[in-house]
Formats: structure tokens, sequence, C-alpha cells
């Protein structure tokens, strides 16, 4: 199967104001994303997730500056493509949702116009043709009273509607691939399966392919084919979603896994990973998970362990990978 | 929406009224008596008493402020003691150049002030936003008669100095004016432009694949420029009321040198009126703000 995306080696660095050396951010990330499937991306808040995507998509903060990788589109690094040419593929071929839809659209243009913005840039439009599409993708993102709410600005649509919205203005030109930061972190439960639900049926009908951001291991087990883990700007993981579920490898996924709310024998528990992601600026040498790690040995604070292959494609960064199946429902790790 | 101005409209009717009646009390214990004004020394004890008398002088404070209340809302704002003819005429006649001037520096500083904080905030921290920043500064913090004398004398033999001969007249005293303005609207562009910018909103028209210049003209400058307008729509209506050191340095004719002149002759009835015309525009000025306001942010309209 071919990749509609592969990202290789991406570091992405950050300068702060009066400090010379600058952060990495991201570090030699490689992420493969296969046709017509949804890759989840997943990691605590802070590990260069958000980062990763903005940097493929050049949309990265004044003071970000991708330090070297690819990432192959099309037969094209849209690392290399000049903003011009990026431009035609953002919106277009490529597009986002993010996480807040309270400050993602722009408070006084109407939530229509905002939509309608994308098809007269790439299907060239006129005002009265993009109406008419737009409209139609709103029924299709299912916007009650889709004409009314064409002329809504943002603040009188409820979260649920606005992130409906950015789903329509990124699914408008049925792009090839979407990138969905978070894009249900901010909404209730109820509205979260809605919206997943909605994202699952467009794409079964426009076959867009799906890089999907959470930090949520509920809305990967709902969406995604795969999933690459992120810690400290570095994948510790890669696997299909079965794999990953059944039998994750690395410690820190363990962690995640068994921070899950579940039901035990002993009623409802809940596990924390000890500590908390280690600060750009001093990155623990060795492996960078090892000072949280409950299985780490000396050789893990010293030695940096590669990514490797633990069986059909699972990938994963540890010494001493896991391999007992996970208990779900019992107590171990 | 209309009726959120007509709120606005009778909200200030007290306030025009409390104003007037600050006003007018504190040019009525300001001693200084316009009969002593007008004849000067050496009359009669008697004369003195009868002109008094026909002037009202002695009416209770109270009666004379509603019969100066009602004969505003006639149009009369009094008789100027100095030049002995009526006030409003006189506010009506120097009103033009006022009008002229304050049309002419407002548009000046707009199309100074906007396009040079929009340039300065693209191009922030670059030696066009570090110098447009230092002469703007420079315009909104150096004293207007001061920056007014240093322009007649560098143009003194190019541009008329003083008086209105031709529209040529208009230029320095603009520039002056002006000049404040645009820095004012300059600064308050280029803050308001770059916070914008670092809104999510923004990171979402780029990912449509907006050119830079649309996202800032389509996306950025509609939200960044709500504020700066009214400020705009304040400033000028300050300047309509007269711009007096400006007016007064230039020998114009306006609404400013007006009260200058009353202030200087103790001349209440016109001090009164240019004082209470200048609170009415400012009144007014806000009230357009506003109104701009609701009309360009939806998130202010009133369902
Ligand atoms: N504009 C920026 N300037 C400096 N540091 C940044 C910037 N954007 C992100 N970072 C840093 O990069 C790291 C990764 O952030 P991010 O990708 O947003 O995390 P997440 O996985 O939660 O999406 C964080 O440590 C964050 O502080
Ligand atoms: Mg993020």
């Amino acid at each position: 199967m071919s990749n509609i995306l592969e990202i290789k080696n991406l570091s992405v660095s950050f300068a702060s104001d009066g400090i010379k050396e600058r952060a990495i951010a991201v570090n030699g990330v490689d992420i493969d994303i296969p046709q017509g499937r949804t890759v989840g991306l997943v990691g605590e808040s802070g590990c260069g997730k958000s980062v990763t995507s903005l940097a493929v998509m050049g949309l990265l903060a004044d003071n970000g500056r991708v330090e070297g990788g690819e990432a192959m589109f099309g037969g094209q690094d849209l690392l290399k493509l000049p903003d011009r040419e990026l431009r035609r593929i953002r919106g277009n071929r490529i597009s986002m949702i993010f996480q807040e839809p309270m400050t993602s659209l722009n408070p006084v243009i109407t939530a229509g116009k905002q939509v309608a913005e994308a098809l007269r840039l790439h299907a060239g439009l006129d005002a009265a043709a993009a109406k008419a599409r737009t409209i139609e993708i709103f029924e299709k993102v299912g916007i009650p009273e889709p004409e009314r709410r064409f002329g809504c600005y943002p603040h009188q649509l409820s979260g649920g509607l606005r992130q409906r919205v950015m789903i329509g203005m990124a699914m408008v030109m049925k792009p090839d691939l979407l990138i969905a930061d978070e894009p249900t972190t901010a909404l209730d439960v109820s509205i979260e399966a809605q919206i997943l639900r909605l994202m699952r049926d467009l794409q079964r009908e426009s076959g867009t392919s799906i890089l999907m951001i959470t930090h949520n291991l509920g809305v990967v087990a709902e969406l995604c084919d795969e999933v690459y883990v992120m810690y400290a700007g570095e994948v510790v993981e890669r696997a299909d979603v079965m794999t990953l579920f059944s039998q994750c490898a690395h410690p820190y996924t363990r962690g995640l896994m068994a921070s899950l709310p579940r039901m035990t024998p002993k009623g409802r528990r809940l596990y924390n990973i000890q500590g908390t992601v280690p600060n750009l600026r001093a990155m623990p040498a060795g492996c960078r998970f090892s000072p949280r790690c409950e299985f780490a040995r000396e050789r893990c604070k010293t030695e940096k362990p590669p990514l490797v292959d633990v069986g059909n494609g699972h990938l994963c960064r540890c010494f001493e990978p896991r391999t007992t199946p996970i208990a779900w429902g019992g107590d171990g790790l | 929406m209309v009726k959120h101005i007509a709120k606005r409209v009778i909200v200030t009717i007290p306030v025009l009224l409390g104003m007037v009646l600050v006003i007018f009390f504190m040019l009525n214990v300001v001693p200084g008596d316009p009969v002593t004004v007008m004849m000067r020394e050496h009359l009669k004890e008697d004369l003195i008493d009868r002109l008094r008398q026909s002037m009202h002088l002695d009416d209770p404070f109270f009666v004379r402020y509603f019969r100066y209340i009602w004969d505003a809302l006639h149009g009369d704002l009094g008789v100027s003691w100095k030049l002995n003819r009526p006030v409003t005429g006189l506010i009506a006649n120097a009103f033009p150049c006022t009008l002229k001037l304050a049309v002419a520096s407002s548009v000046f500083s707009w199309i100074m002030g906007i396009p040079v904080g929009i340039i300065s905030a693209v191009k922030k921290n670059s030696l066009v936003d570090h110098l447009s920043m230092g002469v703007s500064l420079f315009g909104v913090s150096m004293p207007i008669f001061w920056v007014a004398l240093i322009l007649q004398n560098m143009f003194k033999n190019v541009l008329p100095v003083s008086g209105i001969e031709s529209w040529k007249s208009y230029i320095l005293p603009t520039i002056v004016l002006g000049w404040s303005s645009a820095g004012r609207i300059a600064r308050l562009t280029r803050s308001n432009l770059l916070e914008v910018l670092r809104n999510d909103y923004i990171r979402t028209a780029r990912s449509k694949g907006l050119s830079p210049l649309r996202v800032i003209t389509g996306h950025a400058l509609k939200n960044a420029l709500i504020p700066v307008v009214t400020v705009m729509a304040i400033q000028i209506s300050s300047l309509l009321s007269g711009a007096a050191i400006t007016e007064s340095v230039f020998a114009i004719p306006g609404v400013g040198s007006l009260a200058v002149s009353a202030i200087k002759n103790r001349d209440m009835p016109l001090l009164q009126g240019t004082v209470i015309f200048t609170a009415v525009l400012i009144i007014a000025g806000n009230l357009v703000a506003d109104a701009l306001y609701s009309a360009i942010d939806p998130r202010i309209r009133v369902e």
C-alpha cells in the first residue's frame, strides 16, 4: 500500500528570547501515513505532536525552524517547497482541524464566509457558487438550518457546531490528507462521539487519509488503524491498533494504557505515570523516558535505545520491550 | 441596533444637562461682571444697576440656568460681551476653518498612521519598524506649539505660516495636528495587529492556503482596526471642536481661536458657548464611536 505522506527524520527547534541555544522540540521523527487510513499520534501534552504537524504544513510559529528531515507528499518534499506552492496544497490537498473550536474561527467573519473562502481560493468559484457549495457541506457535516447558519458569526454557534464548521472547512476541497489536532479535546463526551462518527463517515465517503493527533486513547481505539506514540519529541512506539491495545511493548505506552479509567474487580482505579515530561533544554541522557520508567536499568540512563522492530512492523524504542499481553481488567501493566 | 443607539442618545441627555450646569456654575462664580467688562471703569452706580437688571444678572442662579438652556435649545447662546454679536453666529462663522483643518488633519493621520502601523507590525523589529515607531513617538510626545514653531521656521519661505490665504495655509497646521494623531494611530494599529496575529484563527486562515497578504487584509485587519476606528471617531470630534493651540499659533480664525480670545477678554457668553459646543461634539463623537463599534464588531451587536 502506498503512503500519502512520509515524514522522515523530522527535527524542529525553537528559539527563545535571551537564550542562544535553540530548544529541540521534535527530534528525528518518522511517520508514514498510508493512503486512506487513519493514523493516530498520541502522547502526553507537550511531547511534540502539534509541532510535528505544523512543521509539515509550514505553519510553525516565527521562532520555530525545521532543522532537518523531509515530508514526502505526492513526490514532493513539503519542507523544501516554496511557500507559494505549499499554499496551493494547504487547505486543498492537505487540511487541518485544530483543538479549540472557540478560538479557531475568526470572530468577525461569518462561519459561511470562512468556509466559502477556501472554495473561492482553491476551486475558483464565484461568491454565489461558493455559498451554494458551503451550504451543501454544512448540511453534510450535520449543521441544522445550513442556510441560516451560513450567515452566523462564530459566537452565535455552540462548540460542537463550530467544530462541525471547522470540519466542513477542512473537508470541502476533499483533501487527500486531513490533520486533526485534538479535534474533540475541548468538547463534551457526547458531542465528541458525534464528531468522531462524522469524521469516520466523511472518511469512508471521500477516502481521505487522517492523521489523528490526540492524547486520548479512547479516540485512538475508536478511529485509528495505526498508532504512533511520541514521548519528549521522539517516536517511542509504532503499532497497528490491535497490537497496541493487546501488547504494546514500551513502558511509556503501557503507562498510558494503565492510566485509562477502567473497571477492575477492586473497583474503579486510575494509574498515573510518575513525574512529568522533561524540559526541552534538559533532556535526560540515554533513554528520555528512563527517569520515569519503573523498569529502567543503568544502561537506559546512559545509552539511547534505537527504534527497533519487535515483530511485524511493530516498532519500539526500548532495550527491554515488554512482551506480556496487557491484562485488561487486571492490575498489571 | 437602532434601539441600542437610541438608548445611548437618551442616556446622554442628563449628561449634557449636568455638564452645562457645571460649566455655567464655574463661569458664574469667576469674578468679572459683564457690565464692568463692557464699560470698564468710571460708571455711575445706578447705571450699573440698571444694566445689570436689563441683562437679568440679578436673577437667581437656577432661573438663569434654565433660561440659558431654553435659549440654547432655540439656537441662542447669548451675545458676546466683547464683540456684541450673537455667540451662535460667531461659532458658525468660525466653524468652517476648524472643520477644514479637522478633516484634513484626520485624513492625514489615517493615511499616514494606519499603513505605517501595518507595515511596522508585519516587519516587526526591522529598521522600518524602529524608524516609523520613533517618528510616531516623536509626534505623540512633542508639544504641539513647539512642533508648530519649528515647522513655521523651516517652511516660512515656501508656505504661508499665518492666517488663511489659500488652501496652502492649511498644510502646516494639518501636519502639526495630524502628526501626533498619526503617531497615536500608528502605534495602536501596530500593537493591535501584532496581538491579533497571535490568535488561533490566523493559523486557521493560513492553513486554508491564504497568502500572507490576504491573511492580513482579510482576517487580521478587521479585528485589529476595531479599537482604532473608535479612537479615530473620538479624535476627529475633539479636533472639530477646535484645536486651540494650533489655531492660535497659525492665526487661523477657527473655534479654537474664538475660545482663546474669549478667555483673554473674559467674554463669558462666548466662552460658555465654545465650551458647550466642544462638549457636545465630544459626546457626539463618543456616540458615533459606539455606533461604529457595534456596526463593525458582530460580538457587540445587540440582537
Ligand atoms: N512557538 C513555540 N516556541 C517555543 N516552544 C514551543 C513553541 N511551540 C511549541 N513549543 C514547545 O514544543 C514542545 C512540543 O509542543 P507541542 O507540539 O505543542 O506539544 P503537544 O504534543 O501537546 O501538541 C513543547 O515543549 C512546547 O513548549
Ligand atoms: Mg498539541
